[in-house]
């Protein structure tokens, strides 16, 4: 149920998937945890810099604001930028929730109900010089089937690559197949 | 509204031409001779010799802000990956369906995302 694969940057993620019942799956990407050896170089980097400037102008208050700044940066990071996993549950008639889970602990979830969903599609766009391929959620006005209203796009700070994303794409267009069917057999 | 050549066209190359190096010459003039020289003669409404240096500096600084800022406004103007307008935009949503006739190469229009990953990423057969 784990697959190894890359990000659009070259760092390794996981994707796990776990199939809870016929109409209801649950794919999670993993991205790679805090290194200690990068947070030792940034950790570094600052502190050392900061004693050659109290070197240099012989103010001591450059050294404790130096190891305020790092606390209150590797908080910062941790609780607001650091995503560990993002997962994407499928349930067939209900709707879709989308988790994000950070490196403190916090998760930030969204449901989109499944009148609202149009459809799951891989999109390729330009995002910061590059042409990247990303899952996103097509919603629809439940008055309107033909207008895309929103687009909501998944995954974006794993960012998988295409392989990973073609895996996601077809479980979950197994489960949407199913919403077409099922009115007319009940 | 072709690019080749024509006398009107060579006689206006011809006129920027001369009109350039006119206007060098006079610039270099007003940058070097010094004033005296120029009352002298006669000439006194010239501009503040300070400009001589000042103009060339601004325009150096305009190129090089220019490329920071049309480089700025490419990656401005680039739709959000959460905007429609990756998908689909004013002219897909109104286009009108063909009738499909046989034997005849099918009309060209827009095909919705679904049915492109469809096509591409759930191979049936």
């Amino acid at each position: 149920e784990e697959r190894r694969y890359r990000s659009a940057s070259g760092a390794p993620i996981a994707l796990w998937r776990r199939q809870h019942s016929a109409s209801c799956r649950e794919l999670t990407v993993r991205c790679s945890r805090l290194q200690l050896r990068s947070l030792s170089a940034v950790t570094s980097a600052v502190w050392l810099t900061a004693y050659g400037l109290y070197v240099i102008s012989e103010n001591s208050m450059v050294l404790s604001a130096a190891i305020f700044i790092m606390l209150i940066g590797l908080i910062i990071y941790l609780h607001f930028v650091k995503v560990d996993q993002e997962s994407l549950l499928v349930i067939g008639s209900l709707g879709i929730q989308v988790t994000s889970s950070y490196a403190s602990g916090r998760e930030s979830t969204t449901f989109i109900e499944m009148g609202q969903v149009k459809d799951v599609v891989i999109n390729e766009a330009i995002h910061m010089q590059k042409v990247i391929y990303y899952l996103c959620i097509l919603l629809q006005d439940p008055g309107d089937p033909q207008g895309i209203y929103e687009v909501v796009p998944l995954f974006q700070s794993s960012k998988p690559r295409l392989d990973c994303l073609i895996e996601v794409y077809k479980s979950c267009q197994e489960i949407l197949e199913q919403r077409k069917t099922a009115p007319q057999s009940s | 509204n072709s690019p080749a050549p024509l006398p009107e066209r060579a006689i206006y190359g011809f006129a920027l031409f001369l009109g350039s190096w006119f206007g060098f010459m006079l610039y270099l003039i007003w940058a070097y001779i010094p004033e005296t020289w120029l009352f002298s003669l006669g000439l006194t409404y010239w501009p503040q010799k300070y400009w001589a240096v000042a103009l060339p500096a601004y325009l150096l600084v305009t190129i090089g802000i220019g490329y920071i800022l049309l480089f700025g406004i490419n990656m401005m103007s680039t739709a959000p990956l959460n905007s429609t307008h990756t998908i689909t935009d004013n002219y897909a949503k109104k286009q009108q369906q063909k009738k499909f006739q046989e034997e005849a190469i099918p009309a060209l229009r827009d095909i919705p995302i679904s049915e492109v990953n469809r096509m591409f990423f759930l191979p049936e057969k």
